[in-house]
């Protein structure tokens, strides 16, 4: 298989996983987020901060595949 | 009667300033390149015309008086008509006809902000027409010297001067920023595609002035200066005169700030916070505004290049190692570094736990400066995908099929772009309050920990 063929196709699918399990970590966190406002409604503000935070974590992982796929671009065809 | 109605007196200003501004660009226009000049000049009348015939119209109804419905008909033939028969006209040229149309519209929406943000800009303003007056010169004596050596840039530039008609047009009007893709792949043939800006439009219009290579070369740096100004130049309308009951712009930004504080405070604890607010408060506010500057036409957002955010990540790399060293002392952060070890097996683990600290500490700017760069460039390059869609179908003259939906998911993108800005501005922020957290001394621990010994001595 040609390198750039390779990339072409690897570099899609790449994203598409990282992004598989950034989104399962965001819906966890979510998820768990929502019970604990929903439980317990005024620790709402503290929950807030460490669930954006959370989210910037698991959203992280597609953005570091979305840059090695723009590094990478210029290599494809 | 007695008092004057700001409505009428916003628009004759407002009109007023963008003939001043159209007047000026076309002597600036007019040796070089005469047609533009026309065409700009001519644009801003149909404008203007527009503006006064509105005002009729809106008279005449609101005053309950007959004639409108003639009225409408005058200006439905007179400005539209003039406009279509302009723009059949083989002579005149686009970019400048709508950018000469834009001029009011422009100038009616900075006049109407200064009058949303109270007096202060305005009489600022007025105050200030020495200083427009001089920047004004300057621009001129900026843009001459290269006129003069060349007198007609466009035709003989280096390189696409027939794809910087597109980018001019893109730019000067903004309700139709579709057809700028193709001159920014022209422009950056090596890049990947971004919206032109202002920049690459002046750059198009003059390439041989050594000002405006540098400006272009430095296209980040420049965007960052100028959205520092701005942040610094609202801060300071805003606390200019700052009041116990605050205005309008000062509560905006009280509130703004100490929301933010709260936040930080929340995880930083409120000793520490009132040393380091600070700088996690300007990395805010300063990111906040570079993104935001992204979605003004013809701007540009100077994070979508990962040069501004790793060196922002650097300060705070460095800036959280310093505050690490000297609230640790050198001892206590190289203990720190190497994982506390307290008994034979964290004494064991040390050759593991070493490398492993400082891998962590060392991948912490560079997973800052990533994440604020994916995000920014990957909204960007979203809404330049979709923008270059629209130039397609424009290209093949399927404009009003084209238009409405793919102008619709475009804004619709924007306001993600929006959100997008404020939550990673945030997030960088709170990184790094966090990041500041894990090196200094929790106090709030201590007191759990002197209770817990007595009990652990019984």
């Amino acid at each position: 298989m040609l390198f750039p063929a390779a990339l072409g196709l690897g570099l899609p699918i790449g994203i598409g996983l990282a992004a598989i399990g950034s989104g399962i970590g965001i819906g966890f966190l979510g998820k768990g987020a929502m019970e604990a406002m929903g439980r317990q409604p005024e620790i709402l503000p503290k929950l807030q901060v460490a669930m954006i935070i959370g989210f910037g974590f698991a959203e992280a992982l597609t953005i570091y595949a979305f840059v090695t796929m723009f590094f990478l671009q210029g290599r494809i065809g | 009667m007695q008092t004057p109605r700001p409505g009428r007196d916003i628009l004759d200003r407002a009109l007023r300033a963008s003939w001043l501004a159209a007047i000026f660009i076309a002597l600036v226009l007019a040796p070089s390149h005469p047609y533009d000049a026309l065409s700009l000049l001519a644009g801003q009348l149909i404008a203007f015309l527009h503006f006064i015939f509105l005002r009729k119209i809106v008279k005449l109804f609101t005053e309950k008086r007959g004639g409108a419905g003639a009225l409408i008909a005058i200006k439905l033939v007179l400005v539209y008509g003039g406009l279509m028969a302009l723009m059949s006209w083989g002579r005149v040229q686009y970019a400048p006809l709508c950018a000469g149309f834009a001029l009011p519209f422009a100038a009616l929406f900075l006049k109407s902000m200064m009058l949303a943000f109270g007096a202060g800009p305005a009489s600022l303003m007025r105050r200030g027409k020495p200083a427009v007056l001089v920047a004004m010169f300057l621009a001129l004596a900026v843009t001459s010297p290269a006129r003069a050596a060349d007198p007609l840039p466009s035709t003989s530039g280096t390189h696409g001067a027939t794809e910087t008609r597109p980018g001019d047009a893109a730019t000067s009007d903004p309700s139709h920023p579709q057809p700028g893709a193709n001159a920014a792949e022209a422009h950056h043939e090596e890049g990947a595609a971004e919206l032109p800006n202002w920049l690459v439009i002046l750059h198009d219009w003059n390439p041989g002035n050594p000002v405006i290579n540098w400006l272009d070369e430095n296209q980040v740096i420049v965007f960052a200066w100028i959205a520092g100004f701005l942040f610094l130049f609202i801060s300071w309308i805003a606390m200019r005169n700052a009041k116990m009951v605050p205005g309008v712009l000062q509560n905006a930004i009280e509130w703004m700030v100490e929301s933010m504080e709260n936040i930080a405070g929340g995880l930083l604890g409120e000793k520490h916070i009132q040393r380091h607010f600070p700088i996690i408060g300007a990395l805010f506010f300063y990111i906040l505004t570079i993104n935001m500057l992204g979605i003004i036409p013809g701007m540009k957002s100077a994070t979508s290049s990962l040069d501004l955010t790793l060196a922002l990540a650097l300060i705070t790399f460095l800036y959280v190692q310093f505050w690490g060293i000297r609230n640790l002392g050198i001892v206590g952060y190289l203990d720190h570094l190497a994982g506390s070890p307290r008994d034979a097996i964290g004494w064991a683990m040390l050759p593991v736990m070493l490398p492993v600290h400082v891998l962590g500490e060392l991948a912490k700017p560079v997973s800052l400066s990533c994440r604020l760069f994916g995000n920014i460039f990957g909204e960007d390059t979203l809404i330049v995908v979709f923008v270059g869609a629209t130039a397609m179908l424009i290209k093949a003259s399927l404009v009003a099929l084209a238009v409405p939906p793919m102008a619709g998911i475009t804004a619709l993108f924007m306001m993600l772009q929006t959100l997008t800005s404020i939550v990673q501005a945030l997030i960088f922020s709170l990184l790094a309050t966090v990041y500041l957290y894990m090196m200094l001394p929790h106090e709030e621990h201590g007191p759990d920990e002197s209770h817990a010994e007595p009990h652990a001595t019984h």
